[in-house]
């Protein structure tokens, strides 16, 4: 018997017993479904992170001052002539943020918050995608004039003020011992966008006000810079370029390192994909279950069809071909059912991917692995019964009531 | 020669005892001959059937159908000697239920790896020469018992078979249906086709050329039948 009578035979007997075949493959299609859903959501929330990130991270060097290295002086530290310096020699640099940041309780009248205050210039807005909803964003001027600005979210504004337009309110907070007293000029959309409302919005409020605010008062160290570079640029040789540019112009060595920014990207699409590796095996248990009740409904149907197999036998099957019949049947079943499991899971990927701001992903490679999964589990699962099958005694099989 | 046995012995082991079924048994079937092996239940004559009919396998002895020594084949090559060399036809029909009566007939057919297209027009051949060539896409539910043991006939020639098999083919059917199967037998034998008949009535074993009478697993005679049964005679 040939491979295609097999099939033509094992789809007959699928259809005749709809109900029980279908029954059958429910075990499948909740396996395959539920491991389609969870990889195309996962594939999805990747993208969005991956986009959100990408922007940003494929045009972006940070350079850092190295503050565990032996040599590190207090001058090696940066300050705004640094900024200004690599603006000026490197034409690809678009720009230079500097970035500081504090934990800080921001009191108003009796209410307070902990917010995240950065410190940097106005170039932190060109770097970020950032949504102003009321104001302004910093400009040149509240850097140069070391200005007693911030700017708040909207999160922040409306638990502090009841609206979120609270441009023109005052806010009071402490850098250390330092009282600072900061004049909303802008409230801009709570950072983060999708990223940050699939993981439940966890992230504190922030408030950006001009670094050169801290020159005046305070002693600090900035020991980080994000450099935004020209598309067209090698960033491996910028970065190079920037490391060289700053240990001439502090007189030092190994005291600076420059990263690029998509090997943090790298690591978040790694951490990712292991993430829903890991909860797609999980899902995959459900297609073992599954695979588990296709076995046992094959060794009941072979029982069941023991005569049937006594008369093939007597016909003149050969053992091999009961064994193909069996194993194509389970086969077919599997395949079928993953298919099914497929639609459903894309469907299901799609319905519940919006609920967590998701678009769900199904990649071509996601649909082959389904489909040769549900295939092994039918050819796994199927071997046990089909065995069985072949291994009876013609005689006893045809004399089986 | 079709079939030529020698010395064959079949014991069935079950452990403990010791089951002689056939003992040295000597047989010879010539080709078109028409054979009812008889004998009462326990003789061994269904031993013997299966063994002829390459199912099972005898304990000790020589066995030689169609030229084919097949007393040391596998289970492989013994399917294949049943599926080109032997044609069955049960008691009990065992047709495959869920399949139509063209679909049962093309079933041997299919094992031998006959392509679609010839096995359907063989298929359709074979049931117009048992006169079912208006009911081949019924299921076996939807005929008769004489019906479906026309199919089985069918069925057990398609492959064009050195040897008929039939395992007490009228056993499940009454007198009109038993004797319009033994009308088909007949004109099949006198067409060429060799036929052993395994059945424990004397009558329907009349309607053979030769009785070979089994008894605790030996032949206690075999002689030509003198009065045979016949179309004709039976006008």
């Amino acid at each position: 018997m040939n491979i295609m009578e097999s099939i033509k035979s094992a789809i007959y007997s699928v259809r005749v017993n709809k109900m029980r075949s279908f029954l059958t493959m429910l075990g499948i299609i909740i396996g395959i479904s539920s491991v389609i859903t969870i990889v195309s959501i996962g594939e999805g929330g990747k993208n969005a992170i991956m986009g959100e990130f990408e922007e940003i991270g494929r045009s972006t060097i940070y350079v850092r001052v190295n503050n565990r290295a032996d040599n590190v002086k207090e001058s090696d530290y940066f300050t705004m002539d640094d900024i200004e310096m690599l603006k000026s020699k490197l034409p690809e640099v678009t720009a230079v943020v500097p970035s500081f940041g504090f934990y800080s309780k921001v009191k108003i009248g009796q209410k307070s918050r902990d917010m995240s205050i950065e410190t940097t210039t106005e170039d932190y807005f060109e770097m970020a995608n950032i949504d102003m909803l009321h104001g302004r964003p910093l400009n040149t001027r509240d850097i140069q004039s070391a200005r007693n600005v911030v700017i708040i979210d909207d999160k922040a504004a409306k638990e502090l003020f009841g609206r979120t337009n609270a441009v023109g309110e005052k806010i009071s907070t402490k850098f250390g011992d330092v009282n600072l007293n900061l004049t909303i000029i802008g409230v801009m959309k709570a950072p983060g966008g999708d990223v940050a409302e699939m993981f439940g919005g966890y992230m504190s409020s922030i408030g950006i006000m001009p670094i050169t605010v801290l020159d005046r008062i305070v002693n600090y160290r900035l020991g980080y810079m994000a450099v935004k570079v020209d598309k067209s640029a090698d960033m491996t040789e910028t970065a190079k370029k920037i490391v060289r540019l700053l240990e001439n112009y502090h007189r030092t060595k190994d005291v600076y390192y420059a990263e690029e920014g998509f090997k943090e990207l790298d690591m978040i699409d790694t951490v990712m994909g292991t993430l829903t590796a890991v909860i797609g095996a999980i899902a995959g248990i459900s297609l073992l279950v599954g695979g588990i009740g296709v076995m046992n409904i094959m060794l009941v149907s072979v029982t069941e069809r023991t005569r049937e197999i006594g008369i093939r036998m007597a016909l003149g099957a050969k053992r091999r071909d009961i064994l193909l019949q069996f194993l194509t049947e389970s086969l077919i079943l599997c395949l079928i059912g993953g298919t099914m499991g497929l639609g459903f899971g894309i469907a299901m990927g799609n319905l519940v991917g919006p609920l967590i701001k998701v678009k769900a992903s199904v990649s071509p490679s996601i649909v082959i692995i389904a489909v040769a999964f549900s295939s092994a589990v039918g050819i796994f699962f199927g071997l046990y019964p089909a065995n069985k099958a072949a291994k009876l005694d013609p005689i006893e099989a045809l004399r089986y009531e | 020669m079709i079939i030529q046995i020698e010395n064959l012995t079949k014991i069935y082991d079950t452990g403990s005892i010791q089951v002689e079924a056939l003992k040295s048994v000597n047989l010879n079937v010539e080709k078109n001959e028409y054979v009812a092996i008889m004998g009462a239940s326990g003789s061994g004559k269904s031993t013997l059937m299966n063994i002829i009919g390459c199912l099972d396998r005898m304990t000790s002895g020589k066995y030689i159908l169609d030229g084919e020594d097949v007393s040391k084949l596998n289970d492989t090559q013994l399917a294949e000697i049943r599926n080109k060399k032997v044609g069955f036809v049960f008691q009990a029909f065992n047709l495959l239920p869920r399949l139509t009566a063209l679909a049962n007939v093309e079933l041997p057919m299919i094992y031998a790896g006959i392509p679609a297209s010839q096995r359907h027009k063989r298929a359709k051949e074979a049931l117009e020469r048992v006169g079912l060539g208006d009911r081949m896409h019924h299921r076996p539910n939807e005929l008769s018992g004489g019906q479906k043991q026309r199919v089985a006939i069918a069925r057990a020639l398609v492959n064009n078979p050195a040897i008929l098999l039939a395992d007490e083919p009228t056993g499940n059917l009454d007198t009109k249906s038993s004797i319009e199967i033994m009308d088909i037998f007949e004109s099949l034998n006198n067409e060429g086709v060799t036929i052993v008949m395994v059945t424990h009535e004397a009558d329907i074993a009349a309607h053979t050329k030769r009785n070979v009478v089994f008894r605790d697993g030996e032949i206690i005679s075999d002689n030509p039948v003198k009065n045979r049964i016949t179309r004709e005679t039976r006008i």
